[in-house]
């Protein structure tokens, strides 16, 4: 198909929305306490136990519009016809439990995954972390098990983050699966310009049945942050090195400018970056090269309670606009080819190369991502409207997700989500599997 | 001479009414709210027009004039959650999110009436010089102008009991003198260890017709901490000082 600028439609039912946000509204009517008693404050509250058990609930109903004419479409359902829409049921269980005795804390995260859809039923539990801390003065923190980083000052993306998995800037608060490791925090805190130092050494094993999605086996890596506030300004400095990947430097900073405004930003510098690609033929290339990536961002608060946050994200380890073309002609190609034989070959083989390489979240090199919450409009107590934007500069397509989130009732989130997604022909979002998506949340926290 | 003798008796009886000095009283009004380093619980309960409330159990610790932190115990979906404010910078911690976030002094990480530097409070002393202080009957009115820009609000109003030497009202002023917010102190109470302060402060605001915020305080105490504490590396970690 050759690239026609065009706007996908908008095919999800609003009657449906519609009748979801009237089933809301009905739940938290129902369940708030209206008129309740004079406040008073239980100080049984305050006592510590030994041990902690939380966690959360979630049910998820998800309703995708498809774009069959998508060359990710055509890769996922070239042997199958699921109509215009799909659903999906989703239900999580995120436990999490904590024992601390004296200067030992054991915490553990685990996370269970429910999934209906068309492919049927899939269900999986992760322990996303689980480690042991000790904790000998309020200077030294020593930490050994699964663990999260979570490097890097961004909200949508983190360059710098060596040692955590992608973040989904689509949901970029979502928890995330550690790596095993070990690890040190020592902080020093000081008069004067610089407030804090604070130094964490990692170790990263990467062997056989150990963080096997890391990099290169049998390696022992090595990484550092070095923190500083200086001038009431946050600085890292991070090194990753070791063999599992090849060394990589970054820094990232972030500061409140006024009341109401903070900027950040993030750099890596990866040396020897490897990246697999495809041309539309089907050919293999590997190229090697010193990525740079970076990033800059502002979180901005109006005095209508409006915040904005907007950032720019360069990826240098992305895909130029060239090779993404290629790949999604690649699909075409196999798609072509298993119409007309029946031989699904090359699709098989887009497979293998769309799997944390292309599949990855934004593929490309550069981005701007903007999200517009407005705290209790209408006066709403607890009510928060928001739009998510991202946008490939590259190829000029983007999605765009208003919400609408109610945290009124103790303990409960309710989160109704859409996206619509737009884009030209082999580009980034114009390629998705999906036109629109509309996904409502229940989310309980014990 | 006896109207001589009078005027001399008058400007002597007068005379402590113009000599009151401002920052003094201001650092003197800190000290009887808080100790200078303690921990401390409170509540934080939102009330909306129709009754309705959403409360938060917090604990926190303070050190100095400008190192406070604190930790959501309750209810379930903020467990976990802790902020700190060291001067003008403030950050959130968000266990899900997995590392601490800058925010805002003008944010609000709880809703309602309260914004973070309500619930970060430093000393008033710390942010604001005192322009000049009224006796008011049994009070004095302290007019307090921020020091910086980043600071929350421009002016304070602030009452004070003669006496005690606490505040009674508070009034959160932006450059134009327009009313942001009203904060009540209530409830005095012995929370031994020399430390008897309003256990009960409400803020209403006419930014929010109707909707009224409370802040209940408990087991207040001295305490001394290493400033490390006072860190955005302890942050995950401020349970351990329970």
């Amino acid at each position: 198909m050759t690239d026609i600028k065009r706007l996908k439609t908008i095919s999800c039912s609003f009657p449906v929305l519609l009748s979801v946000v009237c089933i809301l509204y009905s739940v938290v009517c129902i369940l708030s306490p209206a008129n309740a008693e004079e406040y008073s404050f239980d100080i049984t509250e305050t006592e510590k136990k030994l041990y902690h058990i939380g966690g959360y609930a979630e049910l998820k109903p998800v309703l995708f519009g498809l774009d069959k004419n998508a060359a990710l479409y055509k890769l996922k359902f070239y042997n199958c016809d699921e109509g215009a829409t799909i659903q999906e049921y989703n239900a999580t269980l995120q436990l999490e439990g904590s024992l601390e005795k004296g200067i030992a804390r054991l915490f553990v995260r685990t996370n269970t995954d429910y999934k209906k859809s068309y492919l049927g039923v899939d269900q999986k539990t992760i322990i996303y972390e689980g480690f042991l801390s000790l904790k000998p003065s309020s200077s030294l923190t020593i930490d050994m098990g699964k663990k999260t980083l979570k490097w890097g000052k961004g909200y949508a993306w983190n360059p710098v983050a060596f040692i955590d998995r992608p973040k989904d800037p689509d949901d970029p608060e979502l928890s995330l699966e550690g790596f095993i490791i070990a690890s040190a925090d020592y902080i020093k805190s000081f008069q004067g310009p610089l407030k804090t130092v604070s130094f964490t050494p990692v170790l990263v094993p990467v062997y056989k049945h150990v963080n096997v999605t890391f990099g290169e086996f049998n390696k022992l890596n090595f990484a550092a942050k070095l923190y500083l506030l200086l001038y009431d300004t946050d600085i890292d400095f991070i090194i990753l090195t070791g063999g599992s990947k090849t060394t990589r430097y970054g820094v990232d900073f972030s500061r409140n400018i006024s009341t109401n405004l903070e900027i950040h930003g993030e750099f890596a510098f990866i040396n020897d970056y490897k990246t697999n690609f495809i041309d539309s033929n089907g050919n293999n290339f590997e190229k090697k090269y010193d990525a740079k990536s970076y990033l800059i961002g502002i979180r901005y608060l109006t005095e209508k309670e409006a915040t904005f946050i907007l950032e720019y994200y360069r990826n240098g380890t992305g895909f130029t606009y060239g090779e993404m073309k290629d790949y999604f002609s690649f699909i075409n190609k196999g798609y072509d080819s298993y119409i007309s034989t029946g031989s699904d070959t090359l699709l098989k083989k887009a497979v293998t190369v769309t799997e944390g390489n292309y599949g990855r979240p934004n593929p490309k090199r550069d981005y701007i991502y903007l999200r517009v919450s407005q705290k209790e409009p209408f006066d709403i107590l607890y009510f928060t409207p928001s739009i998510t934007g991202i946008l490939n500069i590259d190829d000029r397509s983007f999605s765009l997700s208003p919400e609408l989130l109610y945290t009124g009732i103790t303990n409960l989130e309710l989160r109704l989500k859409t996206a619509f997604i737009a884009g030209e022909r082999k580009s980034e979002y114009g390629e998705k599997q999906n036109d629109c998506r509309a996904e409502l949340r229940i989310r309980y926290y014990f | 001479m006896s109207k001589t003798l009078a005027f001399i008796i008058a400007l002597m009886i007068a005379l402590p009414a113009y000599a009151i000095d401002g920052t003094a009283l201001l650092k003197q009004v800190d000290r009887n709210l808080n100790p200078e380093s303690y921990e401390s619980y409170r509540k934080l309960i939102n009330v909306e027009p129709d009754g309705r409330k959403k409360e938060y159990t917090l604990f926190s610790v303070k050190k100095g004039v400008d190192k406070v932190a604190s930790l959501f115990l309750a209810p379930a979906s903020e467990k976990g959650r802790s902020t700190l404010r060291l001067g003008d910078n403030m950050w959130l911690y968000i266990p899900n999110v997995g590392k601490p976030i800058r925010i805002t002094s003008l944010q609000s990480v709880v809703g309602g009436v309260f914004n973070n530097a309500d619930i970060l409070q430093l000393d008033y002393a710390a942010e604001y010089d005192v322009e000049k202080v009224e006796e008011k009957g049994a009070e004095y009115l302290l007019y307090l102008k921020a020091k910086t820009k980043t600071v929350a609000y421009d002016r304070l109003k602030i009452w004070a009991d003669k006496g005690k030497k606490l505040p009674t009202k508070i009034e959160c002023l932006t450059g134009a003198n327009m009313l942001i917010k009203t904060i009540y102190f209530k409830e005095v109470k012995d929370f031994g260890g020399g430390i008897t302060r309003p256990s009960v402060i409400e803020t209403d605001s006419p930014l929010y017709k109707g909707y009224k915020s409370v802040m209940i305080f408990a087991k207040l105490k001295k305490r001394d901490f290493k400033d490390e504490v006072f860190t955005l590396t302890f942050m995950p970690n401020l349970e351990s000082l329970r």
